[in-house]
């Protein structure tokens, strides 16, 4: 059995370390790349969402590259997500390719046996003893905790860094260098060192740099691919970013959701806006925009699949929240046909707004 | 009281659920009137431009009906089968109405889980209470409206026709005339006899959906998709004619599914929205019934 898995954001450096500890074979599909986009959205359903053909794409390059069996996540609605597998795995057999997919949906819909079954598909390839494949299942949460962690600290040092870009060098070379690793023991030591490398980058308080919230759907704000790296482009303005959405936040969320303790602040932040859970990540996003102003945000950028259904409904609610908070909050939609000048230009335009208000006077020039 | 209920959505489905219990109440209905260009042009105006057109009509019809009563009937439907939704939007759909159209009278919030019996009463209780405060008249009104909703049928099964195709699509689109520029009455007068979903039994749904990897949770695509592929595979239908809105989440996955499962059927996708035009509409239904009257006639 060889494995493959979908990109989503920083998730493979854990997929990575679980599956090295598990002593499975695996094909991490390239990077997000134009060539995926390209195979995905030849493949798929015109009027499917964006995150649905990338996926697409890592599949027939993580094939290509040997694999046999595709992991992947589902849900239970009522986003279009859930139904990703069951379309995916039509279009794969389409194609010719003896693909074996497993997917780990939520053990309450489809049984906790059923779950279970799906987990020894893979606990049974592994030739490791019990423990030790708990111990790399914990090695891969630990390593995802902290490459987002590294990701957060030099999303909000990049504003006030005396030598400018140094954290984006040292977020950088951190990516690098923890891919070509292949023991999770070492993987998580040098992720320490890292950590406390950026924790260390010297920085000048007196700057006051813009701060810049970043909401919307899960997977096109996490995987930097489907956003155009808005957050590398931000990093050069020398904007801070705030964005609680991440992986590791996905797997804390849907592990509270068990005993329906997930994300309380958001829960409450949101409820005055969108009391109830729509699917998705809508009422993520609602509450979210709501935080960021507590946190100090000066502006919230959303970012969304063309189409999405949950987001299309906290769209409408956005520019309510926006006024009565008094923070711009700037939509960006995206899709395979995206062009990226338009799309600067937009966020420079935004970015500008956001400095002149800061500012408190229109035109001053110093 | 007068109580608005916007002609849209799922009210070709439930709407003598909610007109029996409201006028059992003692409240003074106001429909709106069936969608027409004045609503359409309400619609594009007060709605968020990424919605798909069924979600722009409720908030056309909204904005007709918001001066001319004290609440609007506005259906949050969670559910109405056990683990399926019907879409995220109807989940949201108060909150949409509310952040675009200002001035609006109260509307209803509450949502509604009509997947059992107590919970629907629940919303009963909770939405009555805002009109009356005698529970008993409630209970009554209540139970008068869920026999009227059973009595109840809507969709089409026309007889007599030699060609004939299922019409597919979300009730709302198949019903609203306006909305699918008539295309019922199109297909009759070139000959085509039309039946809808309504007319498949939920065996023979349930049996074609248990063949899929995963059981849809969306109720429109589990009975869209099940009575579809029963029609196709046991070729009770010539073709299959599917009304999809542009920009519909749920028609993505659903279309593909149909297309996946019936292999070399005739299969045609209309595409509305508010910018589409009637002729290459009509040319596209004539090419359609032209290509069934010859795979007839070889």
């Amino acid at each position: 059995m060889k494995v493959t898995f979908p990109h989503f954001g920083n998730t493979f450096f854990a997929a990575k370390a679980a599956f090295d500890g598990l002593g499975i074979d695996y094909a991490v599909p390239p990077l997000c790349n134009k060539e995926a986009l390209e195979i995905g959205s030849y493949y798929s359903p015109e009027e499917m969402c964006l995150p649905f053909k990338i996926m697409i794409g890592n599949y027939i390059q993580g094939i290509k590259e040997g694999a046999d069996t595709v992991l992947t996540t589902g849900s239970c609605g009522p986003c279009r997500f859930g139904e990703y597998c069951e379309l995916q795995m039509d279009i794969l057999k389409k194609l010719g390719y003896d693909v074996d997919f497993i997917v780990f949906d939520a053990p309450k819909a489809i049984g906790k046996e059923e779950f279970l079954r799906r987990v020894s598909l893979i606990s049974n390839a592994s030739s490791k003893s019990n423990n030790e494949q708990i111990e790399a299942a914990l090695n891969g949460l630990k390593v995802i905790n902290l490459i987002d962690d590294i990701e957060k600290i030099a999303h909000i040092k990049c504003g006030y860094e005396i030598n400018k870009g140094e954290s984006k060098k040292i977020l950088n070379s951190c990516k690098r260098e923890i891919y070509s690793i292949n023991n999770p023991e070492e993987v998580v030591k040098r992720l320490h060192e890292y950590k406390r490398k950026i924790k260390s980058v010297p920085i000048d308080l007196n700057k006051k740099p813009i701060t810049v919230g970043i909401v919307g759907e899960i997977y096109t704000i996490a995987e930097p691919f489907s956003n155009l790296y808005i957050e590398d482009k931000l990093m050069d303005y020398g904007v801070c970013i705030k964005r609680k959405l991440s992986p590791s936040w996905w797997v804390k969320n849907t592990i509270m959701s068990a005993i329906n303790m997930q994300s309380l602040d958001i829960r409450l932040a949101s409820r005055k806006y969108l009391p109830l859970y729509i699917g998705g990540h809508g009422r993520e996003c609602v509450g979210e925009t709501v935080l960021s102003k507590r946190e100090g945000c000066d502006g919230v950028i959303q970012i969304f699949p063309l189409g999405c259904m949950p987001e299309i409904v906290s769209k409408s609610i956005l520019p309510t929240v926006s006024k009565d908070l008094n923070m711009p909050v700037m939509t960006l939609i995206v899709d395979e046909m995206t062009g990226e000048t338009g799309y600067m230009t937009r966020i420079e335009a935004f970015l500008d707004l956001l400095e002149r208000r800061k500012s408190n006077n229109v035109l001053s020039w110093s | 009281m007068k109580v608005g209920i916007p002609r849209a959505l799922l009210y070709y489905k439930y709407n003598p659920f909610f007109e029996t219990f409201y006028s059992e109440l003692g409240c003074e209905i106001i429909e709106s009137p069936e969608t027409n260009k004045v609503i359409l042009d309400y619609a594009s105006k007060y709605c968020v431009d990424e919605a798909c057109l069924p979600i722009k009509i409720f908030h056309g019809h909204v904005y007709y009906l918001k001066d001319k009563c004290d609440m609007i009937l506005v259906p949050r439907i969670m559910r109405v089968n056990d683990k399926e939704y019907i879409c995220p939007k109807f989940c949201g759909l108060p909150e949409m109405i509310e952040n675009s159209i200002y001035d609006l009278p109260p509307i209803t919030k509450t949502p509604i889980y009509a997947n059992n019996k107590e919970k629907l009463l629940r919303w009963a209780n909770r939405e009555g209470g805002n009109i009356t405060k005698n529970k008993i008249k409630i209970k009554r009104a209540f139970d008068n409206a869920l026999r009227e909703q059973e009595k109840y049928t809507c969709g089409v099964n026309d007889e007599g026709y030699k060609t004939k195709v299922v019409l597919a699509g979300h009730p709302y689109s198949v019903n609203d005339s306006f909305l699918n520029m008539n295309v019922i009455k199109k297909l009759n007068n070139l000959g085509i006899g039309v039946i809808t979903e309504e007319f498949v039994s939920k065996d023979d749904i349930n049996y074609e959906v248990d063949k899929l990897f995963k059981r849809p949770f969306w109720t429109f695509t589990k009975d869209t998709y099940g009575s579809t592929v029963y029609l196709a595979d046991n070729r009770k239908v010539d073709g299959i004619v599917y009304v999809s809105s542009f920009g519909c989440g749920i028609d993505s996955v659903l279309i593909e599914l149909i297309k996946n499962n019936v292999g070399d059927f005739p299969f045609l996708i209309l595409k509305v929205d508010e910018h589409t035009g009637e002729v290459g509409f009509n040319t596209r239904i004539e090419a359609f019934s032209d290509m069934l009257l010859r795979r007839k006639l070889s």
